[in-house]
C-alpha cells in the first residue's frame, strides 16, 4: 500500500491503462490509413462519408430514425433480454451447482438447448409472439403510433435474446458453484453456520467470478445476436436493421457506419465489464 | 470434568471396487475438560477421521460420542481462510454465524487478533499474508468464540521449524488462558511432546490406539533437558516399531 489518497491512486491506474490500450490501437490506426489513402470512392466509400455519419448521430438517416435512436433500440433491448437472462439464470445455475437431483433432472434439456442458435428460434418465435411489443403487453395503447421505444421491443426479439443469454449463465453460475472447494463448506459448518449463511456467505461469494464470466460471455452473445435479428424479418428498428436497409439503398457509408458502432459497442462491453469485474466484483476470491 | 468421550467408535469406506475397507476402530478415548491432547500417529491411521467424526463433518458407523456442549473451534491444514474475506472477516465469521451483533463481533474479533498479534493487518487479505500469519489467524477464527473443544488438524505441518515453534507457544498459551480442550492432531513427534498434557498414538489398518500417556514433563519445556529427550525417544521408538509392522 502507498500512502497516496485513493482517489489520486485512481487517477493514475486509469492512466495506466489508457496507456496500456495505446500499442492495441497501431493496428486499427493502418488500417484507417491504408483506406484512406488507396480506396477510391467507386468501390468503398471514402473515410470521410463514413465519418460523416458518424459526427452527426442525431440526424435523421432513410427515415428510420436518427444513429443514435437506433443504437439505442438495440441496447435496451439487449439490456433488457440480459436482464431476463440473470434473473433466470443465475438462480437456475445455483441450483443446478448445488444440488445434484436438479442438475440431473435439467442437464439433458438445457445439454440440448444450449447449442441451438437463438437466430434459429426468430421465425418459430415471431410465429408464436407475432409482432407484440412492451406497449400492448403493459397496455399503454396511446403510446402505439409514436416513436417510443416500447414500441420496438417485440416480445419474440426479447425471448431470443433472453435465450441466447441465459445458457452462458447457468453454465458459469452452475461451475463456479460446483467449483467452490469443499473446504470452504466445511470450515463453515463446523464454525457453526447454517445452510443459508453458508449459501449467502461462502457460495455465493467464492462463485461470483464464475457468475460474472458468465454474465460477460452473455453480453457478448445478445450483441451478436440481436444484430443478427435485426437483420431480419420481424422489426423495422435497431443498428443492425439499419445495416441491412443500408445495404439494399446501396448506402455503403452507413452501413460502413453501423459496422464501426458495433464494433465498438462489443469492445465497449467487454472491455468495460471486465474493467467493473476487477474492481467491484472481489475477482480476488480466486484462489493464488 | 469430562469433555467429550468415544465409545466403540468404528468407520469404514468401500473402495472402488465397492469392498468395504476399515479405516477406524473400535476406538475407546475419554478426555478431561481443560486437557491438552496430541493424537500422534502416521499417515493414514484415521486421526483425522476422528476429527471429523468429533466436528460431525462425518458421522461413525457405530458407536457413541458423548460431548458436553457442541461449541467447537476447528484450524484445518491450511488454514481455509475465506480468500475473498479480510483477516477480520474471516475472524468474525463464526461469531456472526452464531448470529453475535456486528458491533460485539467486531470488538471480540479485534481482541482475539490482538492476541495473535495481527491487529494490523486486519484489513489484509489473506493471500497478502506469509504463511504464518495466516495460520495464527485460522487459530484466530477458531478461538473468537471461546470453544470447549479445539480441534485441530496439522495446523503448523506447511511452516518453517521456527514459525512452527513460535507458534506452539502461541496456541498453548491462548488455550491455557481460555481452558479450552485441545485435540491436535499432528505426525511431527517432537511438536507433540512440546505441547501436549497427554500423547494418544494411533497405528493404522486400522486406526486404533496404540499408546495413551500423560506426559509429566514439566511446563516451560526446554527441547534440550535430558527428560525431554528421553521422552522424545521413547515415543519415537513407538513409532518406529507401527512403521515397521
Amino acid at each position: 500500500m502507498d500512502g497516496r489518497a485513493p482517489s489520486e491512486r485512481n487517477t493514475k491506474a486509469f492512466w495506466q491503462r489508457i496507456r496500456d490500450l495505446l500499442p492495441g490501437l497501431i493496428i486499427p490506426v493502418l488500417i484507417l490509413a491504408a483506406w484512406y489513402f488507396y480506396v477510391d470512392g467507386s468501390f468503398l466509400p471514402s473515410p470521410s462519408a463514413v465519418f460523416y455519419i458518424l459526427l452527426h448521430p442525431a440526424e435523421d438517416i432513410l427515415s428510420c430514425g436518427s444513429l443514435l435512436w437506433n443504437i439505442g433500440v438495440s441496447l435496451v433491448r439487449v439490456l433488457l433480454g440480459l436482464f431476463i437472462a440473470i434473473v433466470v439464470g443465475t438462480p437456475f445455475g445455483f441450483m443446478m451447482g448445488a444440488n445434484t437431483g436438479f442438475r440431473k433432472f435439467t442437464s439433458v434439456v438445457t445439454e440440448l438447448a444450449r447449442p441451438l442458435s437463438p437466430i434459429a428460434l426468430l421465425p418459430l418465435s415471431i410465429i408464436v409472439f407475432k409482432d407484440t411489443s412492451f406497449t400492448e403487453v403493459l397496455g399503454l395503447n396511446s403510446l402505439k403510433y409514436t416513436r417510443h421505444v416500447l414500441n420496438e421491443l417485440q416480445i419474440g426479439m426479447i425471448f431470443i435474446l433472453a435465450w441466447g443469454g441465459v445458457f452462458p449463465i447457468i453454465l458459469e453460475t452452475m461451475h463456479g458453484v460446483r467449483g467452490v472447494r469443499k473446504v470452504y463448506v466445511e470450515a463453515a459448518r463446523v464454525l457453526g453456520a447454517s445452510r443459508t449463511f453458508i449459501f449467502r456467505h461462502v457460495l455465493l461469494p467464492a462463485s461470483l467470478p464464475d457468475i460474472f464470466t458468465g454474465y460477460r460471455m452473455a453480453v457478448g452473445r445478445c450483441w451478436m445476436v440481436i444484430i443478427a435479428a435485426e437483420m431480419l424479418p420481424g422489426t423495422n428498428s435497431g443498428i443492425g436493421y439499419l445495416l441491412r436497409y443500408s445495404y439494399q439503398l446501396s448506402r455503403l457509408d452507413i452501413m460502413i457506419a453501423c459496422i464501426l458502432i458495433i464494433a465498438v459497442i462489443g469492445f465497449v462491453f467487454s472491455r468495460g465489464l471486465e474493467y467493473a469485474g476487477d474492481r467491484w466484483l472481489l475477482l480476488r476470491a480466486r484462489e493464488r | 470434568m469430562i469433555s467429550f468421550s468415544f465409545l466403540g467408535i468404528e468407520k469404514s469406506y468401500s473402495d472402488p471396487s465397492g469392498k468395504k475397507l476399515r479405516v477406524l476402530g473400535p476406538v475407546d478415548l475419554t478426555v478431561e475438560s481443560g486437557q491438552f491432547l496430541c493424537l500422534l500417529g502416521p499417515t493414514g491411521c484415521g486421526k483425522t477421521t476422528l476429527l471429523r467424526i468429533l466436528s460431525r463433518l462425518e458421522s461413525a458407523d457405530s458407536g457413541k460420542i458423548a460431548m458436553g456442549s457442541g461449541n467447537l473451534g476447528y484450524v484445518f491444514q491450511q488454514g481455509a481462510l475465506f480468500p475473498w474475506m479480510t483477516v477480520e472477516s474471516n475472524v468474525m465469521f463464526p461469531l456472526k454465524a452464531k448470529g453475535v451483533k456486528p458491533g460485539l463481533c467486531r470488538s471480540r474479533a479485534g481482541e482475539m487478533l490482538r492476541k495473535v498479534g495481527l491487529y494490523e493487518f486486519r484489513r489484509s487479505f489473506p493471500h497478502e499474508l506469509s504463511g504464518g500469519m495466516q495460520q495464527r489467524t485460522a487459530l484466530a477464527r477458531g478461538l473468537v468464540t471461546e470453544p470447549d473443544i479445539l480441534l485441530l488438524d496439522e495446523p503448523f505441518a506447511s511452516l518453517d521449524t521456527r514459525t512452527g515453534i513460535n507458534l506452539q507457544e502461541m496456541l498453548r498459551k491462548l488455550c491455557r488462558s481460555l481452558s479450552t480442550t485441545v485435540v491436535f492432531v499432528t505426525h511431527n513427534i517432537e511438536e507433540a511432546v512440546y505441547m501436549a498434557d497427554r500423547i494418544v498414538v494411533m497405528g493404522h489398518r486400522p486406526g486404533r490406539i496404540v499408546r495413551d500417556e500423560i506426559l509429566s514433563l514439566e511446563w516451560p519445556r526446554d527441547r534440550l533437558s535430558s527428560d525431554f529427550t528421553g521422552v522424545l525417544l521413547s515415543f519415537r521408538q513407538t513409532f518406529e516399531e507401527l512403521v515397521d509392522q
